[in-house]
């Protein structure tokens, strides 16, 4: 059975003349445990598709089924719950709580998740062992996706979500970022789904979606994706 | 239990915020514990202050209702009256008619003792006016006895007693219908003057609350209230003295309209009034059955015995002879009062009488300061608490808004709404809590002299109205009382005497008897009341539990401004307005 299904899923913004389709009947699968890749220039819905994966927002039609769960027929309760237990969040701007720590944002994770990862340790895997009691704006970009990256590991869920996780930072830390999503998924065995907009990622990944128009244009699977230090861009 | 934890984080990292936050509290809380401390002690001082001890009150003519009444029947009667008042003379005879109509009979007050649904005690005391004899002759200067000559003289002091009733104890009940508006028929009307005035009273709590003040027996003892002791009296010792007469002796008093009718009365006791001030305020002015040393005192049994009690003269037809009764009922405390008064009314009593009691009219008026603060403090609380409540939901609002973000992250990671808005509510409870805390530790101690010090304030702003209200009735009160000679002004000065003692009559104090007297013209109606100066405004544990869910509720409104923002917010449009 596909551990994800995103099946003719339809979104739509407004209603009427008006109305946009930000998803026209956008169908494909993940596997479990897979890398995908959604490529996509800007306004071509992929950003929808993946907060429609998260439980962030919904569908006008279609059905998203996650490891059994349809999240069209959540209520909003389930879909507090499925974002808490199921689902891990990267952003682009990183989306950390300024009050809190370093060590204090990824415990965020183990405080609402009871199966969580150690916030120590994760933080350490991500290289970042010797900062934990920093405060995001005394972090670089790239540190503070590390700990975002780290916030959503911890939680130890089975789909990671990343959101153009290097669209704000440079060649070099993207790359380290890269990396270690690339690693969570080839040594923990978490399913992720990374948007991006640019092209020269897709060689990365276990599966290539192209997204243009609200449409799915493309599904490739790469039987031999290319590490992350053989990618230039 | 994270929601705690990283409430409190929160609020250990914005420092500079909440010790603001703290300080705006602070300063509303001290505000508050002030306002609440004063109201409270407000509260207490006039629970305290009537509830155990008991009061005294009696009824009273409401002349301006009487005055209205006649003056809409006679205006009635013929239409052109009304519109052609202001130059024809006033409808005296209806009105003196209604005031001689108005009068309660002791039947009447009987009845309303009856009425009441409270536990009351009653007194009462009759009091008329007799004529010495040759060998009984009253204490007099020479001067004082050619005043005397002149009825009228009496006769506008008493109707000056009468409408000062409200502010003197001992007058209030002297029966205002028989005394005449002054001047030139008052004399038929009003209390027969006499020479000396025989008073009865019904028990020892009468004699207790006598006109003339308290007294002790130099020598014999009090009559009985019993028919067995008809007969007998007890005297002054400066009448004593004057005349040369000792306990056991018999005296001989006739009636003052009808010298041949005779009255036999033995010396049972001789005593001798603690106030002295009373004997010579009697001055040139009052007649001698109007000076203290003059009084003799019996029992009611007694003037029953002799024909001269109230219900008697009332009922007989012939002017020669009245008597004025003066009844008081005695209640266990202020609450009874007003449980007594409405229940009064309910039994017949009409709108021209009221209910009065110097007891607590004079308690009232001591309070007003104290009233006016309270006032103060609840204007005080009232703009406080808004402007707080105010400042705590912008604030609070602000803060939010700022941290919009936070709760986008929040829950875009899974937490609960209901988490997010519960951290933000236990973030601002701390705070305030914090801020009450301080505030009323800065309230309680400021408090007590900040209240007194308003309450001060109060008192001498309240002075300086008396002292204003004096002078000005005092100016009025000059015309008369300078020329105590000539009747022409009579009608006057006691009509001055009037508006003043209607007007200041609860702000004397009940030991006043000036008014009651005809030197009291010469100004002074209204002394100073003895102002309660000092405000226990401590704050005690009810204060505080009330501050402290005022600033429980406080908090809850603003939180829920905040709350209601958290739920309006969708982690996906705080997150895009983010990127």
């Amino acid at each position: 059975m596909t551990f994800l299904e995103f099946h003719d899923v339809v979104r739509q913004y407004g209603s009427g003349e008006s109305a946009v389709l930000a998803l026209d009947h956008a169908t494909f699968d993940i596997e479990q445990g897979e890398l995908a890749v959604i490529l996509g220039a800007s306004g071509a819905g992929k950003s929808t598709a993946l907060n429609i994966l998260g439980g962030m927002d919904r569908a006008t039609s279609g059905s998203v089924t996650l490891d059994g769960t349809d999240l069209t027929k959540a209520t909003e309760a389930q879909l507090t719950d499925y974002r808490r237990f199921d689902v891990g969040f990267v952003f682009q701007f990183y989306n950390l709580v300024p009050n809190l720590t370093a060590l204090e944002n990824v415990e965020l994770a183990s405080q609402i998740c009871p199966d969580a990862l150690d916030a120590r340790e994760t933080l350490d895997k991500v290289g970042l062992g010797e900062r934990l009691g920093n405060f995001p704006a005394q972090l670089s970009g790239g540190e503070q996706q590390r700990v975002a990256i780290a916030r959503a590991i911890a939680k130890n869920p089975k789909l990671l979500l990343c959101d153009e996780p290097t669209g704000a930072l440079d060649y070099a830390t993207g790359k380290q970022i890269l990396q270690l999503l690339q690693d969570a998924c080839r040594q923990r065995g978490i399913t992720v789904a990374l948007v991006t907009h640019n092209s020269a990622l897709a060689p990365m990944g276990d599966r290539l979606i192209r997204f243009r128009s609200g449409k799915v244009t493309e599904i490739d699977a790469n039987p031999n994706p290319t590490p992350i230090a053989d990618i230039e861009w | 239990m994270f929601v705690l934890k990283n409430a409190w984080k929160t609020v250990i990292r914005n420092k500079g915020r909440n010790i603001l936050i703290i300080l705006i509290v602070a300063i509303i809380a001290a505000a508050a514990t002030v306002g609440l401390a004063i109201r409270n002690a407000a509260d207490n001082a006039r629970e305290t202050g009537l509830a155990s001890t008991s009061v005294t009150a009696t009824i009273g003519v409401d002349r301006s209702k009487l005055m209205e009444q006649a003056k809409s029947s006679s205006s009635s009667s013929s239409s052109s009256s009304s519109s052609s008042s202001s130059d024809s003379k006033p409808d005296f005879d209806a009105m003196r008619e209604a005031m001689e109509n108005s009068s309660l009979t002791l039947a009447d007050y009987e009845k309303y003792a009856k009425a009441s649904s409270v536990n009351v005690g009653t007194y009462y005391s009759e009091s008329t006016g007799v004529s010495g004899t040759d060998s009984f002759q009253p204490v007099e200067s020479t001067t004082s006895n050619s005043a005397n000559s002149g009825s009228s003289s009496s006769s506008s002091s008493s109707s000056s007693s009468g409408s000062s009733s409200s502010g003197s104890e001992g007058s209030t009940q002297q029966d205002p219908g028989r005394g005449g508006p002054g001047g030139d028929q008052g004399g038929m009307q009003g209390m027969t003057s006499g020479d000396f005035t025989l008073t009865g009273f019904s028990s020892d709590k009468a004699v207790a609350a006598a006109k003339n003040g308290t007294f002790t027996m130099t020598s014999g003892k009090v009559f009985g209230y019993g028919t067995d002791d008809n007969g007998k009296v007890i005297i002054s010792k400066a009448l004593a003295d004057f005349n040369d007469l000792k306990v056991g002796d018999t005296i001989t008093v006739t009636n003052p309209n009808d010298t041949s009718k005779t009255y036999k009365l033995t010396i049972g006791g001789i005593y001798e009034n603690t106030t002295s001030s009373n004997t010579d305020s009697a001055g040139p002015m009052g007649g001698t059955s109007q000076d203290a040393d003059n009084a003799i005192y019996t029992s009611v049994s007694t003037l029953k015995s002799l024909g001269l009690d109230s219900t008697t003269t009332a009922a007989d037809d012939d002017d020669d002879t009245s008597t004025q009764l003066s009844y008081t009922y005695v209640l266990d405390n202020a609450d009874d009062y007003e449980t007594f008064a409405s229940d009064v009314k309910k039994a017949g009593l009409d709108d021209t009488h009221t209910v009065q009691s110097s007891d607590v009219e004079n308690y009232e008026a001591s309070l007003v300061p104290l009233d006016n603060l309270a006032k103060f403090a609840l204007t005080l609380l009232v703009v406080v608490l808004v402007v707080g409540a105010v400042v705590l939901i912008v604030l609070n609002l602000f803060n939010i808004r700022e941290r919009k973000y936070e709760v986008g992250v929040l829950t875009a990671i899974g937490v609960n709404k209901v988490k997010v808005a519960a951290q933000f509510a236990i973030e601002l409870l701390i705070v305030t809590m914090c801020g009450i805390a301080l505030g009323v530790a800065g309230g309680a101690a400021a408090s007590v002299p900040v209240s007194n010090q308003l309450l001060a304030s109060q008192v001498s702003a309240q002075q300086t109205e008396a002292a204003s209200q004096q002078a000005q009735f005092g100016r009025g009160a000059d015309m008369g009382g300078g020329a105590p000679g000539q009747t022409s002004q009579q009608g006057e000065s006691s009509g001055s005497n009037d508006s003043s003692g209607s007007s200041n009559g609860s702000g004397s104090t009940g030991a006043n008897a000036a008014p009651n007297e005809p030197g009291g013209m010469r100004g002074g109606m209204s002394r100073a009341v003895d102002y309660v100066s000092s405000i226990n405004a401590t704050v005690n544990f009810k204060v505080i539990g009330q501050l402290i869910l005022i600033g429980l509720g406080l908090t809850l409104v603003s939180a829920l401004v905040g709350i209601i923002f958290v739920m309006r917010y969708e982690p996906l449009q705080i997150l895009a307005d983010r990127s």
